[in-house]
């Protein structure tokens, strides 16, 4: 049996807010009900036979046909100390449930070397129930509310796993609940060791995989020329080469860039000498706020390397894909015009 | 995004192994659709294995014809000599089609397999039976402008998005493709379906089956396509035509005609074809079968624009096929291929 005389919060308060080391907030995941858990370092979920707490979570999920377009989904966040604090959690395992206001539901911390229930756990679930309407969406309501099934979806789907101490750095795929097939769970996933060739030079980093390029180069190695506008590929500020060809870092994620060579707005100046469409760009006043400016030069070189003469049609074609809210486009037209007759 | 696993794949066989036991799993090329709709998390795979290094990036000569690699990238395809000269419908789509970026990006197995732009099933608060089956169909009573005129069913309005799809549905183009239960051949026309009441399903490709090639006959006639979209360049069709046209002499031994943007699949329109064969030109003719083509179509609240914008759109590029008026651009470019594209000056 838990040990739950020490609770760790209030039932019925709202949680603080806190930042998830993925940079996200965990209000921002209000709407849906969440689980927390927190752990102590030596309960590493990397380490199957220390994810028994999890493994049990899932369990409790048996026998429940979860649909494959409503995965299970939960992230393996390293919450270091100050969340935790926040929470006036200290040493013991604690797990928490939010309900989609942000309110603790319900809590139990689990004494070392104790399990907690699967049927706790599951009562608690069902006890959401009623407060849980938005995480319905769409789905099939059975009578007098929610289905289980929509609703424990929902929940599993953004269910965080916080870490306490700080041990789960690179944590790997927790063993698998019993039904794979009726549970395509979204993996904790590790992440990936990759080598990145960027200007010339090698850097090393540890990303998961779902971490654009764009987000790898601005976040990871702080290189920030190449900016972020729509993120969905509809803008072309985050263009970069690839191979020599411009490409959306955007739409490009780190993990498909290793073993390529990538070039950023960084890596086209040599020393204090500017690269000539950069020197056309400043003469032309081919920007005015400067965001598109990066993505527009990087384009702009991949296109005239094949040193044809294009009119200025056809230029505005090629160009496309590089947007300009303060509309510089006739003087980015000049200052590539220059450079092709240069 | 959700999170998920990556692998790259090291050969098509090992692609299919790691895809096709895993319902949630799926294959990635360049990504401008998989991953565009992975943030909008519409898709949240658990695996993604990535194909683009897989070595299918080769165009080689097939019977007379040519054998298009689905790792070879739309730009790649698109300036191809023998595509532009031999299939300019090809190069035309594809080169009217996205952003010289997502063209260096995007293949040729994963564009015709892209997804639909239709705004609702962008948007996972929205109701859509293509992207969560039993929700219903937003668009049916929504802003449905940019949906079918053909083949719509009561569960999904949305069309399919590819230029090149619609090129190739009238090359009598061949889908190879492996799979968990080994290879075929698919006839383009076969690769999409219409929704029906399973709108989820977007073509008549099994989970884990990995396009490897697309085939193109011999074709020694003459191929075109046109397209109109709401801005001059980098934005989807509101819709489209691509022509094929065999000739005997003056006369059209065979015609092939296919409009895009106006249904779930590349619309071939076989009585306006069976109109054409055998005919010498004449803008009466093309007329007549553009009248013929959409004469079933179906509208919604907001698309029945797309009813004369489509047969002005085929009359033209019947025109223009067949010679009777002057292509819009050099053959095989956008500029060929837009209306009110980027031309002028
Ligand atoms: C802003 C924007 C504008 C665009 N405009 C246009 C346009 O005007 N016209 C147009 O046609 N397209 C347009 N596109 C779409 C773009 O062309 C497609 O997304 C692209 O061609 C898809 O190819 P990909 O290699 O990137 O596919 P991916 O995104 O990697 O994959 C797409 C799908 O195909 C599957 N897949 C990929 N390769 C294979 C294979 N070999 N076998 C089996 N399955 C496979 C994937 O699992 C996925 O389901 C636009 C895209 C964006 C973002
Ligand atoms: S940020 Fe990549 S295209 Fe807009
Ligand atoms: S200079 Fe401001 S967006 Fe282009």
């Amino acid at each position: 049996m838990p040990d739950e005389s020490r609770p760790p919060f209030q039932v019925g308060a709202h949680v603080p807010n806190c930042l998830l080391p993925n940079g996200s907030y965990l209000h921002d995941l209000r709407g849906q009900p969440v689980i927390l858990a927190f752990a102590p370092d030596e309960w590493n979920p990397a380490q199957a036979h220390q994810s028994s707490i999890f493994a049990h979570l899932l369990h409790a999920f048996d026998g429940i046909a979860v649909s494959d377009d409503t995965m299970a989904a939960w992230y393996s966040l390293d919450c270091q100390g100050p969340v935790a604090a926040q929470f006036n959690i200290t040493d013991q395992r604690t797990l928490l449930l939010l309900d989609e206001q942000g309110i603790l539901r319900w809590q139990t911390a689990i004494g070392p070397g104790q399990e907690p229930r699967a049927g706790q756990i599951l009562a608690a679930l069902e006890a959401l129930r009623p407060i849980a309407p938005v995480a319905a969406r769409e789905v099939p309501i059975t009578s007098g509310g929610l289905s289980r099934r929509t609703f424990l979806a929902a929940t599993l789907a953004t269910a965080a796993l916080l870490l306490l101490a700080g041990a789960a750095e690179a944590a790997a795929t927790v063993t698998p609940p019993k039904h794979p097939a009726s549970m395509p769970a979204t993996p904790a996933v590790a992440t990936i060791p990759i080598t990145l060739t960027i200007n010339g030079e090698t850097h090393r980093l540890e990303v998961e995989p779902r971490v654009a390029l764009l987000d790898a180069l601005r976040e990871n190695l702080h290189l920030t020329g190449t900016k972020k506008g729509c993120d969905h590929g509809q803008c072309g500020a985050c263009t970069v080469h690839l191979d020599g060809q411009s490409a959306l870092s955007c739409l490009t994620l780190a993990v498909m860039s290793e073993g390529r060579q990538i070039t950023t707005i960084e890596g086209l100046a040599k020393g204090a000498t500017l690269h000539p469409m950069q020197a056309a760009f400043v003469k032309h006043d081919a920007f005015q706020c400067g965001y598109c400016t990066p993505g527009q030069i990087m384009a702009a070189t991949a296109l005239v390397q094949d040193k044809q003469h294009r009119s200025a049609a056809e230029i505005r074609e090629a160009m496309s894909g590089n947007l300009c809210r303060c509309a510089a486009y006739p003087n980015i037209i000049a200052a590539i015009q220059e450079t092709q007759t240069a | 995004m959700h999170p998920f696993n990556y692998q790259r794949a090291t050969s098509p066989a090992q692609a299919v192994a790691a895809v096709a036991p895993a319902p949630s799993a799926a294959f990635v090329a360049g990504g401008t659709s998989q991953l565009d709709l992975m943030k909008e998390e519409v898709l949240r795979p658990s695996l993604l294995v990535d194909v683009a290094a897989l070595p299918l990036k080769t165009i080689g000569a097939l019977a007379g014809g040519l054998q298009l690699g689905a790792g070879v990238s739309n730009t790649a395809a698109a300036m191809h000599p023998e595509v532009l000269t031999r299939y300019p419908v090809v190069s035309e789509a594809l080169l009217a089609g996205a952003s010289t970026q997502i063209r260096n990006m995007a293949s040729l197995g994963g564009n015709p397999l892209q997804r639909t732009r239709c705004p609702y099933f962008r948007d996972p608060a929205q109701a859509c039976n293509k992207r969560e089956p039993g929700t219903g169909c937003a668009a049916l009573k929504g802003i449905n402008k940019v949906h079918a005129i053909f083949g719509a069913s009561a569960a999904c309005v949305a069309t399919h998005p590819s230029d090149l799809a619609v090129a190739l549905a009238v090359l009598d183009a061949q889908v190879q493709v492996v799979g968990p239960a080994g290879s075929r051949t698919i006839a383009f026309p076969d690769l999409h379906r219409l929704p029906g009441d399973t709108p989820q399903q977007d073509t008549t490709l099994a989970h884990g089956e990995l396009i490897t090639s697309i085939d193109l006959p011999a074709f020694t006639g003459r191929s075109h396509y046109l397209k109109v979209r709401e801005r001059a360049s980098y934005a989807f069709a509101l819709v489209s035509c691509a022509v094929a046209l065999d000739m005997d002499g003056k006369k059209i031994k065979r015609a092939r005609v296919a409009l895009g943007g106006v249904a779930h699949k590349p619309w071939r329109v076989p009585a306006a074809e069976a109109m054409l064969a055998g005919k010498k030109p004449s803008e009466k003719l093309f007329r007549a079968a553009a009248e013929v083509a959409f004469a079933d179509a179906k509208p919604l609240e907001h698309n029945a624009y797309k009813i004369p914008m489509g047969r002005n759109l085929l009359l033209r590029a019947l025109l223009e096929t067949s010679g009777l008026q002057p292509l819009q651009g050099p053959a095989g470019t956008a500029f060929a291929a837009s209306v009110g594209g980027m031309g002028g000056e």
